[in-house]
């Protein structure tokens, strides 16, 4: 049978390296290069040094981009994460001033991002008929509510005894130990999402989720692993932060959120689904974070810096829409 | 056609049930606490959450055709933050003028969001995401490290305090928040553009087909959002007697909550201005309940997360009830 359909499935994308560039992760790259340039310029101490140095205050949502790209790819959406980071660190606190041993704080802290991802998996998977925004605008309020209980009338904990958080923040040279986790889950991620059935069935679901059911994908299972990764991750999110703050406060993970979300949007993954790469959100996480660090150096004031990546969010949406109408209307013209 | 009997009607119409939710609630705290429902008390409620039942209506607007703000409050900070700084530097004296300015400083921000998700293409969340962050860097911007305060303000605070609008009858703000309430029931449900609101939202291809222009309509329904959050920009600042640029952050959230416990369908093209009011009292009876029946401030949010669920859990388990009764009913 195998010679018999005349079909090629001649999949392989054109490689050269003009195509890459123009790709939006290749226009990306390019940018990341030319901010740290300009930041080079703007700022004397400024280098790839101590950008690695200061990844843990500005970098621990990278963790939640991963499976945030892969809910969005789906055409989903998870806003409570930022709670659930939340409430991981609070209990990971909780538990480690009560002097349990620091691998069951570990524990904890990732049990505790795990359940809560399993009830946003749950209630998402039971009730599809609801939009996921609104499952997890509701499990928001909740789960950062518990963490606001835990934490009692003052409103934050800090950690009497911070060894352990003080051993996972540590460094190899200048390299933080985040970083190589960063980059064995992006690894991961991205072999899942563009070699695995598992990834490829992502794409399926977000450009027809119907369809895809209906092809024989379990959407519901992949729906709940999914949510169950994230919230899984915002656990170890939840870790890296107190290792950074020694502590944690009702306000802990406030907007994570959406500095995940906007990462991989940046990053060309569109919020509809089934559109983007992981590499390109990997990309724009560390292009944001050098803008930051570069523009923190020179001592701007930090809403001008969200000013400035509320624009370029705008733009990275906005302009190649743009630039498709005006090809389009070209195109019209040239068969008129 | 057969009548309905009063019964499938209740049961059939989500207003009627929220009607009820609101009344069982309100009879609940009573119990507990007396003077709930004293006219004092139920004056203050409407008071202290105008500026959340004013949006829900822009939001309401939002949600019907499909699309979604999580900017407002950053609007209502810029605005509320100018026109603070404006009467603390003695810019601009008169109530009227602080209003009006604040106002169309949200309606400018809301044209922009509109023209960028109409036009530009840009799905209303990610668009409104950035707004988010600008507009409030704006009102960190316009702040310059400083709020106004009660003495800053003037004679601009008292206007919450006054009853002039109507003549004596009631609280400024309520009057503002009733006023609101009829031009969108009105505009909603017996006009032109309103219908076509409902029609976007529907099915944007058909309306568009069918001669709205639905671009035009989006940009519309986002700028009245805009407009709104800068009246509640205005209203916020008199209300607290304060303009701070953290104001209202992230009772975005309650603003949508609302619309949805109202029975406004995120996918558009399903809800009512009854609804949005229903769902906006509904909250805040709860909000202000709480703490009467004995409940810890800090377990607050966490009771109002799990109704929130709760109630749209319940209203797909009724709607997969219902739609199985008028399955079982219809005529083969």
């Amino acid at each position: 049978m195998a010679g018999k359909s005349g079909r090629t499935i001649s999949a392989t994308p054109d490689k050269s390296l003009k195509k890459a560039l123009l790709s939006w992760e290749g226009m990306l790259l390019l940018l990341f290069i030319a901010i740290n340039i300009l930041c080079k310029c703007i700022s004397p101490v400024y280098n790839l040094t101590n950008v690695l140095r200061e990844m843990p205050k500005y970098l621990t949502e990278i963790f939640l981009l991963f499976p945030m790209a892969y809910i969005l790819l789906m055409g989903e959406i998870d806003i409570s994460v930022g709670s659930t980071v939340c409430l991981a660190a609070t209990m990971a606190c909780l538990s480690s001033n009560a002097g349990v041993p620091f691998i069951g704080v570990i524990l904890i802290g990732l049990l505790t991002g795990t359940v809560c991802g399993m009830i946003n998996g749950f209630l998402a998977t039971r009730f599809r008929e609801l939009p996921t925004m609104i499952i997890t605008l509701g499990t928001q309020i909740v789960f950062r509510g518990i963490a606001e209980i835990a934490l009692g009338d003052g409103g934050s904990i800090s950690l009497t005894n911070a060894d352990g958080f003080r051993a996972i923040a540590g460094k190899v040279g200048p390299v933080p130990y985040m970083f190589f986790i960063v980059i064995i889950c992006a690894v991961i991620f991205t072999v899942i999402a563009e070699k695995r059935v598992f990834g490829r069935n992502l794409y399926a679901i977000g450009s027809n989720s119907r369809t895809a059911f209906y092809s024989g994908i379990k959407v519901n299972q992949m729906l709940f692993i999914s949510y169950t990764v994230l919230g899984l991750l915002a656990g170890v999110s939840a870790l890296f932060l107190t290792s950074a703050t020694y502590g944690a406060n009702t306000t802990t993970g406030k907007g994570f959120e959406m500095d995940a979300i906007a990462m991989a949007v940046f990053g060309g993954i569109s919020t509809a689904g089934g559109k983007g790469k992981l590499i390109g959100g990997i990309i724009s996480a560390f292009t944001i974070t050098c803008l930051r660090v570069g523009l923190g150096q020179i001592n701007m004031n930090p809403q001008v810096i969200l000013i400035i990546l509320g624009a370029l969010l705008i733009c990275a949406v906005l302009l190649p829409n743009i630039s498709q109408s005006i090809s389009d209307k070209k195109k019209k013209a040239s068969r008129a | 056609m057969e009548k309905k009997s009063l019964w499938k009607k209740i049961t059939g119409s989500r207003e009627a049930s929220l009607v009820i939710v609101l009344i069982v609630l309100c009879i609940a705290v009573t119990i507990k606490s007396p003077n709930f429902m004293s006219a004092q008390n139920i004056l203050e409620i409407l008071k202290n959450n105008a500026v959340i039942m004013i949006m829900a209506l822009g939001m309401l607007c939002v949600l019907l055709i499909g699309g979604i703000d999580i900017s407002i409050t950053s609007t209502l900070a810029f605005a509320g933050m100018t026109i603070g700084m404006m009467y603390k530097y003695n810019k601009i004296e008169s109530t009227f003028l602080g209003f009006l300015i604040a106002t169309a400083m949200g309606a400018v921000c809301g044209l922009l969001i509109g023209v960028i998700i109409a036009y530009g293409k840009v799905m209303p969340i990610i668009a409104t995401m950035g707004f988010m962050y600008i507009y409030r860097g704006f009102a960190y911007l316009v702040a310059q490290d400083q709020w106004a305060g009660a003495d800053a303000l003037g004679s601009f605070k008292d206007f919450t305090l006054s009853n002039s609008l109507s003549f004596g009858l009631i609280n400024n703000t309520i009057t503002v928040t009733v006023i609101c309430y009829i031009i969108f029931f009105i505009v909603l449900k017996w006009t032109k553009f309103g219908r076509s609101i409902y029609a976007v939202g529907s099915n944007a291809e058909a309306a568009e087909i069918s001669g709205i222009n639905v671009a035009a309509i989006k940009t519309a329904v986002y700028t009245i959002m805009g407009t709104l959050a800068g009246l509640c920009g205005a209203l916020a600042t008199s209300v607290y007697a304060s303009a701070q640029p953290n104001m209202q952050t992230s009772k975005e959230m309650d603003v949508i909550a609302a619309c949805v416990i109202g029975g406004v369908s995120m996918n558009g093209g399903r809800g009512s201005v009854l609804g949005a009011l229903l769902g906006a009292l509904v909250l805040s009876v709860i909000s202000k309940a709480l703490p009467l029946v004995g409940i810890n401030a800090i377990a607050q949010n966490t009771i109002k997360g799990v109704i929130i669920v709760a109630v749209i859990v319940l209203n797909v388990l009724t709607q997969r009830m219902m739609d199985k009764a008028n399955l079982e009913n219809r005529e083969m």
